[in-house]
């Protein structure tokens, strides 16, 4: 033990025993305030002194109880809040007080204060103090020993010669932290019980420690050293009286109230974490099962009966721990699983990836193909038109071709730009977004920057995103100017947030977006319409850059 | 006229060729990447260049970006991009490098012989040739960006026609042709236009067309 915890343990039974010092004063003065006071107002009620011992004994036992709070608040440094009426300061009649005393309700809690302490008090207290003394006296008998010539009596032991003297110095040394914990014990409950009686009831202010979970603090340590001093006075009692060793029972008996306690701390402890619990709840059945064979023991050993219990126990823990960690038994395979998830996921972005150089590769192709293709045949169709001047529906004919041509031309264009705008795959998705805003029947501000083009699947996808939000504004929110801003986050992921000034309250599910939301979704990515009825609508696209 | 062609699809280029000297054009030379431009530009200082957007190496906007660097090199240089789309982006950076001399039209318009080999004639000589795709565009644009007091929208529908003729770059008498009406009537419209959006009027047909296309950009931001 360090030196500061000894003086902290110190400090502590110092203060304890100082509390029952003046603990055995205040109940001595409360036993005779209440049993005098009651009786002599009682007796003298059917004159009008009655009235003034009445409230004489009620303005002495509020002295006490203040008196007491103080004991508890200076000497424990445990502060009792303390609560009274103001009393009207103005002359009135001795009745009115004390029919003002009467009708408060902290008079009645001093009053019963003074009752139980002038009752409890004094055996309390004195044991607590006498506990103190008994070990000082023990500690200093080479001085008695000393002071008294020849030796004497201590009533179970007779102190006649040094050696014994000194021994039971060292007996009284091992005895002090017994007696500290005993002491200390009693006075918790001397406290706890003040605090119950004397402090003020009703508008107390909800504190924020009222909701806080009990923690392995005083109760339970109280709990334990009022157990352990009854298993020790129950084993005193045994050894005066003898007979058969009973106390073993009552020792039974307390530790499987110590031992419950301490499992509902930590099960609400442990409310919350599903693992945790199971924990505590294995423990508490390990617990019982441990309980019930010491009882069988105890009780002769003979049937083993408490297998029974045992099993169904067990059988319990076995199937909640099932459900918790099943996915950790050997024949299921986590690691499997998660191969699995890897491979899928690597596939699914390989088949995005394909998907998209494929889509690249068909504008391409239509580009230089058919497209061409096709310009060159109107070119062609236009020389030969030229040259049938002469032959006018001829030239109609052709010149109707051509225009099919054209308008062939014009469907594979639009079919091209569905794939991806020309601007996106040459310069990117900034200077295409800033194309779009350029185009926009509104007004779009646009900020953020992403250093690195991410795959063009994403980048298209992006794109389409802002297309469809801004065609969204101009719709819904029209002349609400719109701001777009592309970023990228730490995670390496692409953030769009297209936001209006508009009234807000759109349906997020019914525009356009609910189509973009899974071809977002597909990559991996996640799109969310945030719009409040208050106004204002914000789309959000978060995409993996990719690889 | 000497001409110069850079086009990576043969097909294509060698019709585009073909065409071009059916109509008086001389072609010099051709190219099929952007660096060709500037080697044959250098080389045969041609008065116009014809070039296709998508350009190997890359594959994206390379042929523009070599049209416009060439003209920064070579004033008095027209530039005519062919390109499969519409882009107002690209389209906005070809007229920045100035509106003379410059063009953007879609492939397909090489059908249209008469209307192309006019507009190539036009950028040879200092015009302008947008193509209608574009000049809608930019309508578009105006019209939801910029169009204060709704001047566009105050066109009739004449108007508008000659109007949008206007911004593909054509002359009056071009307009005229195009909508099948005398010179008179188109020159009475574009006095009403010019009013109504509040331009200075102008008796040649280049400023004109120069002044509709400021003002068609100027909504388009």
């Amino acid at each position: 033990m360090s030196t500061s915890a000894i003086h902290t343990h110190a400090a502590r039974w110092g203060r304890d025993f100082v509390f029952n010092l003046a603990g055995v004063v205040t109940a001595a003065v409360a036993l005779m305030l209440w049993t005098l006071g009651s009786i002599v107002s009682l007796v003298l009620a059917i004159t009008y002194v009655g009235l003034f011992a009445g409230l004489a004994t009620l303005l002495a036992i509020r002295w006490l109880a203040r008196l007491e709070r103080r004991r508890a608040a200076i000497v424990l440094g445990e502060p009792i809040e303390e609560r009274y009426r103001p009393l009207r300061d103005e002359p009135r009649s001795y009745a009115a007080r004390l029919h003002e005393l009467v009708g408060e309700a902290t008079t009645w809690r001093d009053f019963a204060w003074a009752a139980g302490w002038g009752w409890i008090g004094p055996i309390t207290s004195i044991l607590a103090a006498g506990l103190w003394v008994a070990v000082f006296g023990m500690l200093s008998m080479p001085a008695w020993y000393w002071a008294i010539p020849g030796g004497f009596d201590v009533g179970i032991l007779a102190i006649d010669t040094p050696a014994l003297a000194l021994a039971t110095t060292a007996a009284g040394l091992l005895l002090i932290p017994l007696c500290g914990v005993l002491v200390r014990a009693i006075t918790v409950g001397e406290l706890t019980a003040m605090r119950f009686v004397l402090r003020p009831r009703g508008e107390v202010a909800a504190s924020p420690a009222a909701a806080a979970p009990p923690a392995l603090g005083p109760p339970f340590e109280l709990h334990v050293s009022l157990s352990l001093l009854a298993a020790l006075v129950v084993t005193i009692v045994w050894l005066a009286t003898g007979g058969p060793f009973w106390p073993v029972w009552v020792w039974f008996g307390l530790g499987v109230l110590v031992a419950l306690h301490a499992v509902a701390l930590r099960s609400w402890a442990a409310r919350g974490d599903a693992e945790r619990a199971f924990r505590v709840k294995a423990e508490f059945c390990a617990l019982i099962a441990g309980y019930l064979w010491i009882l069988w023991a105890l009780s002769g050993a003979g049937y083993p009966w408490p297998i029974w219990p045992m099993l169904g126990m067990g059988t319990a823990v076995a199937l909640r721990a099932l459900v918790l960690y099943g996915d950790r038994l050997p024949w299921i395979d986590r690691r499997a699983l998660v191969q699995r998830v890897d491979v899928l996921t690597r596939t699914r972005q390989g088949a995005l990836d394909v998907q998209a150089a494929e889509l690249r590769r068909i504008e391409r192709d239509l580009h230089d193909g058919a497209q061409a293709r096709l310009v060159a045949l109107s070119m062609h169709l236009g020389r030969a038109e030229e040259r049938l001047a002469d032959q006018p529906e001829a030239a109609a004919l052709v010149r109707r071709a051509r225009e099919d041509a054209g308008l062939a031309i014009a469907e594979l264009r639009d079919l091209a730009r569905g794939i991806a705008p020309p601007i996106l795959a040459d310069r990117g998705l900034k200077a295409a977004i800033e194309a779009l805003a350029r185009r926009s029947a509104i007004d779009v501000t646009i900020d953020g920057d992403c250093d690195r083009r991410p795959l063009p699947v994403v980048e298209t996808a992006a794109y389409f995103v802002v297309a469809e939000a801004l065609t969204n504004v101009a719709k819904h929110a029209a002349g609400a100017p719109a701001h777009v801003r592309v970023t990228q986050d730490a995670d390496d992921r692409l953030v769009l947030e297209v936001a209006d000034e508009g009234p807000g309250g759109a349906d997020p599910h019914g525009s356009g977006l609910s189509g973009l939301r899974s071809r977002v979704e597909a990559l991996d990515g996640t799109l969310s319409v945030v719009t409040p009825p208050a106004g204002g609508t914000t789309v959000r696209a978060e995409l993996p850059c990719g690889r | 006229m000497r001409a110069v062609i850079v086009e990576d699809l043969a097909l294509l280029r060698e019709g585009i060729v073909a065409l071009l000297r059916e109509n008086g054009v001389d072609v010099v030379a051709q190219a099929e990447d952007g660096p060709g431009l500037e080697r044959i530009v250098a080389g045969h200082k041609p008065d116009l260049a014809i070039v296709d957007v998508r350009l190997p190496p890359t594959f994206t906007d390379e042929g523009l970006r070599a049209a416009i660097e060439a003209r920064r090199r070579h004033p008095g240089l027209g530039v005519l991009v062919l390109s499969q789309y519409v882009e107002p982006v690209y389209t906005a950076e070809l007229l920045s490098c100035g509106e003379a001399g410059v063009g953007y039209l879609l492939k397909e318009r090489v059908g249209e012989v008469r209307a192309f080999i006019d507009a190539v004639q036009r950028v040879a000589g200092g015009g302008t040739a947008l193509d209608r795709e574009v000049v809608a565009e930019l309508m578009r644009a105006r019209q939801a960006g910029g169009d204060a007091g709704g001047a566009l929208g105050s066109l009739t529908p004449r108007e508008r026609e000659v109007l949008e003729l206007m911004a593909e770059g054509r002359s009056n008498a071009a307009v005229a042709r195009a909508l099948v009406v005398s010179a008179g009537a188109v020159e009475k419209h574009v006095r009403n236009i010019f009013a109504k959006l509040d331009l200075p009027a102008s008796d040649d047909d280049h400023r004109r067309v120069l002044a509709v296309l400021a003002y068609l950009r100027a909504g388009a931001g």
